[in-house]
């Protein structure tokens, strides 16, 4: 009874803590920063906070969600609102990282003491990079050196918070509230100038003064980094539109796009450091994005909570904590910490879930769209698995294996997420939801299985090394566990892989093109029916299954992430180069394992005791 | 103990499920070497030499020597093929336990079949149209033809289309419809036309390939690349009679021909055309993005249908995941071009397009069969 105590309270004390971020209010501050978070904009084809926009343009430019400044920790939303407004003053945060030792020699910075940099030291040398990066972009992907790569990196990360800063107004200069009074009291008369007869010499000046102005704006319609006002009522939902392209829409000369002048005294109330005047225009312009596009508003502040929650983050550090306390149950041999590490997985794995629920509704999208949420998901799949077979054979290896895989996935999937929107829109040939309802999710199951099959090989391996007393018992609930865990990934990565085969029918043309990303699943399928069949055939027994196992981490790991490096093929969406070098570690790292395998049990021990 | 009968051992060996093992790592590692050497190779012709061929051979390089080394998929999917089939009879009972493995074997092999008859006669071509305009044939990537048209009606053309399969092993080509022979002089899949000087010779004599050389090269495969193909063709009467030696290639517009008795006769070589018994008119190209981006969201065509044979006269929307079947062809949205007023159908014939549905379907319920049966077994036992 107390054990199940201990269990409860265990499971809620773990909610409590991931659910903290959503429940505590914003820390105090004068400006309304939580506020301006959640206002709706258009980036990347869909309608965002800002919030979401500031968190992946940041963690895009310093891999990280938030700027430690003179040991304060600035959020996302401030460091964009100061980039927008106050760019001197965002210029000297440090916010850029480069590692790349040839690229810091080019810049003239200092190799060693910080990676991050502030954007008034990179600023002489920015023509330079702007030159070296336009030769490197013209070089194919996979030549590039690593340097050419770099470069091309920083150049982008640079033109981004460039971008930013001319989003509102051009780089910070001027009095925004100004500006726009003089405009509009401009527009009228420039018109009636230009349809003159006969053109006065004031007439002339007034003219050449507006299309000085619109000059500006044309540039600040190019360069804004996202649409910041909604269409206004009565038009196409699609309609958004940024400062400049409003500024310089013929229609604003008769009625300006009200959240103009919402957004010039927010820049003007911000940098005169006038918190009251600046949270009354943005509770203006929220009210009217309220009143006018209350589906935008719902969806970007329902978007803000769940980027406040971070269930994923939450959930990491959740199915950690629960494969420490496993662990940590083996050495004790206490049956209540066990109990206690199986009620914290299944919170974490309730975080996760909740988690991957919210993306789904907020997408609206199946679960698996991109690279990133396919790490997300395979973690969840492996997980729920790993969580079930433990109800079957109570030993606590497949609860040690779902914590140990959902720990991992989400930290890979923390690491994809620096590559910009994780809820990116998807390319047309991909615009299926129920391919990727289907197809993918079936795949990703595979994935998740074959993970965990592999994990329980390892589990194997590892045991037979260091426990101390043979325990054959469970050496065969493992394996027995990792047979039908990978009859179940059979089932799942073939229908998985003949749905892509008949997706692929519907969309290309053809049921199977033997392109790399199909050869990778069909790679998987074969060798889940290889390791079957020769346990049918008692060609192997208990080891050779649990050592063909951990090769299947080798073979899903190269179908998942190694097809993306070969960067050829209909489909690769998801090219990288960093990950080169980690997947070779882990493929290396699983060769040694079954080598360690092959060796007899405590081959060591055995040496030291002759 | 071995069995005297080599053909009772032969079935054994057959049968066995040492063989099924060894192929499915031969076939992992086919599927392997073709994946990596897609990045040199181009898909087409990797999937050419590991998977749609018996033996992979290998040539040193800089030597004219082809050594087997490796059997290929065809060889190694036909023996799974023949390895699944004798099991299946020899080694399965036919049981309700052994149900689920049955039918997962079924759709096994009809995924098999569905591949080798995928491999034998599926035809693929592209049918480009402009807005507006109205066809009813399709053009191959890859394959050419000679035609030799009849133009003396200004209406009604006829034509002959000769592949290029024929202008490789043939010397000469005669058809009742023509008065004359075409005598292939040479025939290259690719090659480099270049305007020839004054002094080089050469043995083209009519039409504008008297001005103009080619030097023979190793013909292009990567996907998006076209070959040059060069013929060099000389239209010889009965009598012997020579009509002059033409230089016909894809790269070449310009209309060559003759005259003879009272008869207008064009020569061209052209990628080869299929034609089907009935068109389709482009009404409307769409080309949508995601607002405020260059992303893509859909492309479309809206295409109307003319078949007067099945009566069909109706207007057909092509999209992604979306195609026509039509006539036993798939047209599927493939491409555009021409500041979006051009769409690219591609055209495909596959006459076993069905049988991998019907496979996975089989395969998905003969699994969770079979690992149903194993999972009330294993837990069964667990209880007792």
């Amino acid at each position: 009874m107390s054990v199940k105590r201990l269990q409860a309270a265990v499971f809620i004390g773990a909610l409590l803590l991931a659910a903290w971020p959503g429940l505590v209010p914003a820390p105090k501050s004068d400006f309304d920063f939580s506020a301006f978070a959640r206002l709706p904009v258009l980036e990347g084809g869909r309608v965002k906070p800002i919030d979401s926009f500031a968190r992946s343009a940041l963690l895009s430019i310093r891999s990280k969600q938030s700027v430690r400044f003179d040991g304060k920790t600035i959020s996302a939303t401030k460091w964009l609102l100061d980039s927008a407004f106050k760019p001197d003053y965002a210029d000297t945060y440090p916010a850029f990282v480069v590692d790349d030792p040839e690229v810091l020699g080019l810049l003239g910075l200092p190799q060693g003491k910080s990676r991050y940099f502030p954007y008034w030291q990179i600023e002489p040398k920015r023509d330079e990079v702007q030159n070296q990066a336009a030769a490197a972009d013209k070089i194919e992907s996979g030549r590039r050196t690593r340097f050419q790569t770099a470069l091309l990196n920083l150049n982008s990360r640079l033109t981004l918070y460039e971008r930013i800063k001319n989003t509102f107004m051009v780089s910070g200069q001027g009095d925004p509230v100004m500006e726009l009074a003089a405009f509009s009291a401009l527009m009228p008369v420039a018109m009636r100038a230009f349809h003159s007869a006969k053109p006065t010499d004031k007439d002339i000046r007034t003219m050449k003064a507006l299309s000085e102005m619109l000059q500006t704006y044309k540039f600040l319609a190019q360069a804004g980094a996202f649409k910041a006002l909604p269409p206004r009522e009565g038009a196409a939902a699609d309609d958004w539109t940024n400062i400049g392209e409003a500024l310089s829409d013929p229609m604003s000369a008769q009625t300006p796009h009200p959240g103009l002048a919402s957004f010039a005294l927010m820049g003007r109330a911000y940098r005169a450091g006038d918190a009251a005047a600046f949270n009354a225009a943005l509770a203006e312009h929220a009210g009217w994005v309220a009143r006018y596009r209350p589906e935008a508003a719902r969806a970007a502040r329902a978007e803000t909570l769940f980027n406040d929650c971070a269930p994923f983050i939450s959930g990491m550090a959740l199915y950690l904590t629960a494969l420490l306390l496993v662990f940590a149950a083996w050495a004790a041999r206490r049956e209540d910490v066990a109990a206690a590490a199986r009620a914290l997985a299944w919170a974490a794995f309730l975080v996760h879930t909740l988690g991957l629920l919210a993306r789904t509704v907020l997408q609206g999208r199946p679960p698996v769209t991109n690279l990133y949420s396919s790490a997300v998901f395979v973690g969840w799949a492996s997980a729920l698995l790993g969580l079930v077979a433990e109800r079957i054979h109570r030993k606590g290896f497949a609860v040690a294996g779902a914590a140990a895989i959902g720990f991992s996935t989400l930290l890979i999937a923390h690491h994809l997420s620096a590559t910009g929107d994780t809820m990116e829109m998807m390319r047309a040939v991909l615009d299926s939801n129920f391919w990727l309802a289907t197809h993918v999710v079936a795949i990703t199951i595979g994935y998740s299985s074959t993970y965990l099959a592999g994990l329980l090989g390892i589990a194997w391996v590892v045991r037979r090394h260091i426990m101390v007393k043979p325990d054959p018992e469970a050496s065969r609930a493992l394996s027995s566990l990792a047979y039908g865990v990978i009859a179940f990934s059979l089932l799942f990565s073939f229908v998985g892989t003949v749905l892509g085969g008949i997706w692929a029918d519907q969309s290309w043309g053809r049921f199977w093109g033997w392109d790399p990303k199909e050869n990778g699943a069909l790679l998987i399928v074969l060798w889940n029916a290889l390791i079957l069949h020769a346990r049918w055939g008692g060609f192997v027994r208990e080891r050779g299954i649990m050592l063909m196992a951990v090769f299947g981490n080798i073979i899903v790991s190269l179908s998942w992430f190694g097809v993306n490096m070969l960067g050829i093929g209909l489909h690769s969406y998801g090219f990288m180069d960093a990950a080169f070098w980690w997947l070779s570690a882990f493929t290396a790292s699983q060769l040694a394992l079954i080598a360690l395998g092959y060796l007899p049990p405590r081959f060591w021990i055995e040496r030291e005791a002759r | 103990m071995r069995r005297a009968d080599p053909l009772a051992r032969l079935i054994d060996a057959l049968s066995s499920l040492k063989l099924t093992i060894l192929c499915l790592a031969l076939l992992m590692a086919l599927v392997v070497a073709c994946t990596l050497a897609q990045v040199n190779l181009g898909i087409h012709l990797a999937v050419e030499r590991y998977i749609r061929s018996f033996i992979v051979w290998w040539s040193p390089a800089g030597s004219a020597l082809r050594l087997p080394i490796f059997p290929g998929g065809g060889m190694v999917g036909g023996i799974l093929l023949l390895n699944l089939i004798f099991a299946q009879f020899r080694k399965l009972e036919l049981s309700w336990r052994k149900g689920g493995l049955w039918i997962v074997h079924i759709g096994l092999a009809l995924l098999f079949i569905g591949e080798f008859a995928t491999a034998l006669f599926q035809v693929e071509s592209n049918m480009a149209i402009e807005e507006g305009q109205t066809k009813g044939f399709s053009e191959d990537y890859r394959r050419m033809e000679v035609v030799v048209v009849d133009e003396t009606d200004k209406v009604f053309n006829d034509e002959i289309g000769i592949p290029d399969s024929l202008l490789k092993t043939r010397a000469e080509i005669t058809d009742a419809a023509l008065p004359f022979t075409l005598r292939v002089r040479e025939y290259h899949d690719n090659a480099a036309l270049t305007m020839r000087g004054a002094a080089a010779p050469s043995i083209v004599t009519a039409g504008i390939g008297a001005g103009m050389s080619f030097e023979p090269q190793h013909p292009v495969t990567a996907d998006g690349e076209q070959n040059t193909a060069v013929a060099v063709i000389e239209p010889v009467l009965k009598d012997g009679k020579s009509l002059g030696v033409y230089l016909l290639s894809n790269a070449l517009g310009a209309p060559q021909g003759f005259s003879l008795e009272g008869r207008e006769w064009k020569l061209a070589l052209r990628l080869r055309q299929y034609r089907h018994p009935f068109s389709l008119t482009l009404k409307d190209f769409r080309h949508d993005v995601y607002p405020g981006t260059d992303i893509p969201k859909n492309f479309s065509s809206l295409v109307r249908l003319q078949d007067a044979a099945a009566g069909d006269d109706r207007e057909v929307l092509i999209y992604m995941n979306s195609p026509l079947r039509h006539g036993g062809l798939t047209f599927y949205q493939a491409s555009f071009g021409k500041n979006d007023t051009l769409s690219v159908l591609q055209v495909v014939r596959n006459p076993a397009w069905t049988l991998p549905y019907l496979s996975c379907l089989l395969v998905s319920l003969g699994l969770l069969w079979h690992f149903g049966v194993m999972l009330r077994k294993s837990l069964g036992e667990r209880v007792a």
